[in-house]
């Protein structure tokens, strides 16, 4: 299988020093599993690629250009020629534009379909890959997609392979420049400013400190309670369980084993 | 400044009763010179008193509260009638607004994004809600206009979804489109985006009507920009609508979508739900939990499977070692987002209270009748936890035996 995992240049959370993102270091570990994978990064900067190779790559691909133009033209150009089955990337690139758009633009000018937040890829035979998908509270998706296709990972995928110097310096680098037809401008950035840190958003802001302890503590939003004094343990049980089924999280009974999800 | 001088025999002679034979006067009359009214503490020390318990409880919250006698006591005030919703007859524009609407309920994050809406609508505007489903909630929520939209919300088929929102679009010719920044919101706003070929402003933190905000750089800068029309709003960021709730007027939309692209190339979607067992508990559905009335552990982790729940625990249990640390509810262990949470034999210090605030249901088993657990909760059972725990699993088993 032959997979292509894009590339952007992100900062670390603590220091602020260039560094990849995590979800793409998280895509390179899944790449570089199922086969022979490439790193792709559009920039002025060849940082990226670097760090793609540490991380697990072999071999990676830096389009050069100057500034901050439009990565797609040259991404999709690049993208056509290597003909991948998988085109992975993470969740949202950063030092762009910043608003996870890019492998959507990329699947739709590819005209293949996306699927995003997957935790894992597996080859499900004759031009078919398995997806897991993350889901709220725990669950998955298991999606069966023929290839080709593009692929978001998630924060919750396998914890990246750590930064190995020795491979990043075996690994290979190829700098093209990026063609000019491809590059298309950019809209023009929004006004920035320094971040400003806000308050949280409390839900019931003034009051006592005994009323916001109960807006904290969600006795505020309780009421309506049903109390049993001293019922006996079996009639205890059966409101128990009624109240259970009357919530949804157990269910009805006779509907074969007990939990909606057992 | 001085104080004028008093002169007692003037104010004996003023308190005198008139007519008795003997001189008497009503000192107790004399009014204070600081107009304060004296305090008793009998009195309201008995107004505080809960009654029905057996030993002496005093509510101090009801603090200064004379006692009113039962024959007395004020009349119920009549039931106020609901208020009439807002209704915005010929709106200048319209916000439409696509929540995730997760399990065919309206979220928390769903709330703030109609807050976003009424915010960037204003008087002259209308919010307009394209949702799976309709649900009573939406009115309160802050929608002026809902349209059901015609597909399987069961299926996944986000590129089906995303077709519809532009049909929506084309009709609507809405100001503004508002989606949540979760896994499902995010991902259709991109889809659409792609297929309008429109700037998308992602997850915005900030929204008025003159502008939006949100971070970049890994929060180093903000950008801010005038509102566009493709918006994702960050959970809990904008505060949910708060005013008269709104008409929720059902409306019909044409949503005739023509599939083109790569519409087909998922060949099969599976739901896997999460194995309760190993789940962390952060993310747990439905959570079991014991305190220091559970003095059977293996018999509560018997009754956690039978359940089909995550077993959770509270502080003492976790400090004595009986429970794995990452076990642990409330404020120093986990913060929960379960929908249901089941107490037994925890008291509810204030602390495990916040890891459960969360929580839509309570059901709490406590031997006291005053504790914060079962005040919190929605069904409080005053007994045992340790004669509850069997009666459920004899309970179960005999509901498993009665199956044919």
């Amino acid at each position: 299988m032959k997979l292509v995992v894009l590339l952007s240049v992100g900062r670390h959370p603590v220091s602020g020093k260039p560094a990849l993102p995590r979800t793409e270091a998280q895509a390179i570990r899944i790449a570089a599993e199922l086969g022979a994978s490439i790193g792709l990064h559009v920039g002025p900067d060849a940082f990226p690629a670097e760090a793609a190779l540490g991380h697990g790559l072999d071999r990676a691909v830096h389009l050069a250009c100057a500034g901050g133009p439009d990565p797609i033209g040259p991404l999709v150009a690049r993208i056509a020629t290597e003909a991948p089955d998988v085109v992975l990337a993470g969740r949202r690139g950063q030092g762009g534009e910043e608003t996870g758009l890019a492998p959507y633009a990329v699947a739709a000018r590819l005209g293949v379909p996306i699927v995003p937040d997957a935790v894992a890829i597996r080859p499900a035979g004759d031009g078919l890959v398995e997806v897991d998908q993350a889901l709220p509270k725990g669950a998955l998706r298991r999606l069966v997609v023929r290839t080709p296709l593009v692929v978001t990972v998630h924060p919750n995928a396998p914890a990246p392979l750590p930064y190995a110097f020795g491979k990043a310096r075996r690994g290979s680098i190829e700098r093209v420049d990026a063609a000019a037809a491809d590059l298309a401008a950019v809209a023009p950035a929004p006004e920035e400013r320094p971040y400003r840190k806000r308050p949280k958003m409390m839900r019931a802001a003034g009051g006592s400190a005994a009323d916001r302890l109960k807006a904290v503590t969600g006795e505020a939003t309780a009421g309506g309670a049903k109390i049993l004094d001293g019922p006996t343990p079996e009639d205890a049980a059966k409101e128990v369980l009624a109240f259970l089924r009357r919530v949804g999280v157990l269910a009805p009974a006779g509907a074969g084993a007990t939990g909606p999800t057992a | 400044m001085t104080r004028p001088r008093r002169d007692p025999r003037a104010e004996r002679a003023a308190a005198r009763t008139a007519g008795a034979e003997r001189p008497r006067y009503d000192l107790g009359a004399k009014a204070s010179a600081s107009r304060r009214p004296r305090r008793d503490p009998r009195t309201e020390a008995a107004s505080q008193r809960v009654p029905g318990a057996a030993r002496l409880r005093l509510d101090r919250s009801q603090f200064g509260v004379v006692p009113v006698l039962a024959a007395h006591a004020p009349e119920r005030p009549a039931e106020k009638a609901p208020p009439k919703p807002v209704i915005v007859e010929n709106p200048d524009f319209l916000v439409l607004v696509a929540p995730d609407m997760a399990g065919g309920r309206l979220g928390e994050h769903d709330r703030q994004l109609f807050g976003a809406a009424r915010e960037l609508a204003g008087k002259t505007g209308a919010t307009f809600a394209l949702v799976g489903a309709a649900s009573p909630d939406l009115g309160p929520a802050g929608a002026d206009r809902i349209a059901i939209a015609a597909r399987d919300p069961d299926a996944y088929d986000p590129d089906g979804r995303a077709a519809e929102i532009v049909a929506a679009m084309r009709a609507l010719d809405p100001r503004h489109v508002l989606f949540a920044e979760s896994a499902d919101g995010g991902d259709l706003a991109r889809r659409v985006a792609v297929l309008t070929g429109e700037p998308l402003f992602a997850d915005a933190e900030q929204v008025s009507a003159s502008a939006l905000g949100r971070p970049a750089r890994c929060r180093k800068v903000e950008q801010r920009s005038a509102p566009t029309r493709l918006v994702t709003v960050a959970a809990d960021c904008v505060a949910s609508y708060a005013g008269a709730p709104r008409e929720a007027r059902l409306e019909t939309v044409e949503l005739s979508t023509d599939r083109t692209g790569a519409a087909g190339a998922i060949v099969s979607a599976r739901l896997i739900p999460a194995d309760p067992a190993t789940v962390p508990l952060a993310l747990a559905d439905f959570v079991v939990s014991a305190g220091n009335g559970v003095t059977d552990l293996d018999l509560f982790a018997r009754v956690v499977a039978a359940l089909g729940a995550t077993p959770g625990a509270s502080r003492v249990l976790c400090d004595a070692g009986l429970m794995p640390r990452d076990r642990q509810v409330g404020a120093s262990g986990t913060v929960l987002g379960a929908t249901c949470y089941f107490a037994l034999g925890i008291a509810g210090a204030p602390q495990h209270l916040q890891g459960v605030a969360d929580c839509e249901h309570i059901v709490a088993v406590n031997t006291d009748l005053h504790a914060a657990m079962i005040a919190r909760a929605g069904l409080g059972i005053i007994q045992d936890a340790q004669l509850v725990m069997p009666a459920i699993l004899k309970e179960l088993e005999r509901e498993r035996g009665d199956r044919p």
